[in-house]
């Protein structure tokens, strides 16, 4: 269960000296929406990115493409960096996120029990 | 406690043959999720928050069967999602009642009822269905978001004992839940004749520093004693007694996320069922190549640090009542007296 209420959609990230690859893609793993993987060919990928492993001798990452085809595996090594692209399903569904609406009901008086009083 | 003599027969001699052969770490129940899709949006669930292709997807009963045999445990729990949606849902356990595998189909029982009278089932001992039940009704009703949801699996559960079927409830317990509401619905559930039940406290990791609202440990163990101690002669808990008491704070026990090994479309979940780190393509691998010491209370890790779910924990307790005399001992007079 994601626990993190602010969201990365929409996010293009550079990859640079500050920001390496192999953290944008933690996120993009983490991520509760579709992504775009712009390969170092220029090419694009679309999809959900499910798993990474960075540990791998050749580390990789594997998605299924947004119509569900898969999964697809491709090296770090051909990824330039991943853009935030699609709708990001966890956001403000967070555990945290659910028992402060909980708290919020609880303290308002629910409009039926306003009218049967 | 419920679980039945073959059941635990069954158990009891896989556990002691695993020990035999000396195997570490070995697998007590398999979580098997065939898909993600379900016909609630339960707030908070991080099971259904997927893009739309991911719902789509399900596994094939032959994958779902493949993973069944690579795994070799002899318990399966099928949660979800909501399985009943599963098109192949009767086939697959089907399969694996003829496997002899004791199957938990993990459902919230809007779809059982209709399920049953399509004949989709037969009645087995080793099949129970295990119906998502987060308390009493009002409290129920909010924890899935929709209301008439209790009614309807009470409705289900009826039908499914009509029928000759093993029914047993599991209910996962949040902050603010009151253990005397709690000790009503357990008597609610005895009444309406189910085998047992199961229990779990609510845990989720958070990165934020706001983490007030999670069932800390020592609030766990608050709320569980609160709700257990002098338990009512006939209340049936379907899990180790152990388990129960550690949850009461009568045991410290390390996590073992390998005895709940949780399988999906994406393939074997590092570590553990809570946790998504990553997926092996075999469940060899996952033994293999997972980083157990990095997680359970002994690795420091923050996202270890509360937890005490059935999934990482209940897999130590059946290897302690097994594996120990002092666990059996203990196990037995539980059992015999009642008394938790
Ligand atoms: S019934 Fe279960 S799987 Fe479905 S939304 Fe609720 S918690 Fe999630
Ligand atoms: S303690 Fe075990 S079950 Fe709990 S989150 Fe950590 S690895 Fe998972």
């Amino acid at each position: 269960m994601s626990e993190r209420d602010e969201t990365l959609e929409g996010w293009e990230p550079e990859v640079g000296p500050d920001l390496p690859l192999a953290r944008v893609i933690d996120l993009a793993f983490d991520y509760r929406g579709n992504t775009t993987v712009i390969k170092t060919d220029g090419s694009e990928v679309h999809g959900y990115i499910f798993n990474r492993n960075a540990g791998a001798p050749e580390p990789f990452i594997q998605m299924f493409d947004a119509a569900g085809a898969g999964p697809f595996r491709i090296p770090y090594a051909q990824i330039r960096t991943v853009r935030f692209t699609g709708k990001d399903t966890a956001a403000g569904n967070s555990y945290a996120a659910w028992l402060r609406r909980k708290e919020k009901e609880q303290a308002e008086p629910k409009a039926h029990d306003s009218e049967a009083r | 406690m419920s679980v039945p003599a073959s059941q635990m027969w069954t158990v009891a001699t896989y556990v002691l043959r695993q020990k035999l052969r000396g195997r570490p770490r070995y697998p007590l129940v398999l979580m098997l999720e065939p898909l993600f899709r379900c016909n609630l949006a339960c707030s908070g669930c991080g099971k259904i928050q997927y893009p739309a292709q991911i719902l789509k997807k399900h596994l094939t009963v032959e994958q779902c069967l493949k993973a069944v045999d690579e795994c070799g445990a002899p318990m399966v729990s099928i949660p979800g999602g909501e399985p009943l949606m599963y098109p192949d849902i009767g086939r697959l356990v089907e399969a694996l009642v003829a496997r002899g595998k004791y199957v938990y189909l993990c459902t919230n029982a809007i779809l059982l009822r209709e399920k049953l009278e399509a004949g989709l089932f037969r009645p087995s001992k080793y099949l129970s269905f295990s119906v998502h039940m987060d308390g009493p009704r009002e409290e129920h009703d909010a924890a899935v978001c929709r209301d008439g949801v209790y009614d309807q699996a009470v409705e289900g559960i009826r039908e499914a004992l009509r029928r000759g079927f093993r029914v047993t409830t599991n209910t996962t317990l949040f902050e603010g839940a009151n253990p005397l509401r709690v000790r009503e619905f357990f008597d609610a559930m005895m009444d309406l004749g189910v085998e047992g039940m199961m229990l779990s406290p609510g845990y989720s990791y958070s990165k934020a520093p706001d983490q007030v609202h999670f069932l800390r440990k020592s609030r766990t163990h608050e709320l569980f004693s609160t709700m257990l101690s002098n338990p009512a002669r006939r209340w049936k808990f379907n899990q180790s007694p152990l388990f129960l008491r550690f949850l009461m704070g009568e045991h410290d026990y390390e996590c073992t996320p390998w005895g709940n090994p949780t399988y999906n479309i994406f393939g074997w979940q590092r570590p553990c069922y809570l946790l998504q780190e990553g997926y092996a393509e075999t469940f060899q691998e996952l033994l293999e190549t997972t980083r157990w010491e990095e997680y359970g209370k002994k690795s420091g890790n923050e996202k270890c640090r509360d937890c005490m779910v059935h999934c990482g924990f209940e897999a130590t307790a059946v290897n302690e009542t097994f594996g120990s005399w002092r666990g059996f001992r203990e196990t037995v007079a539980v059992t015999v007296t009642g008394k938790l």
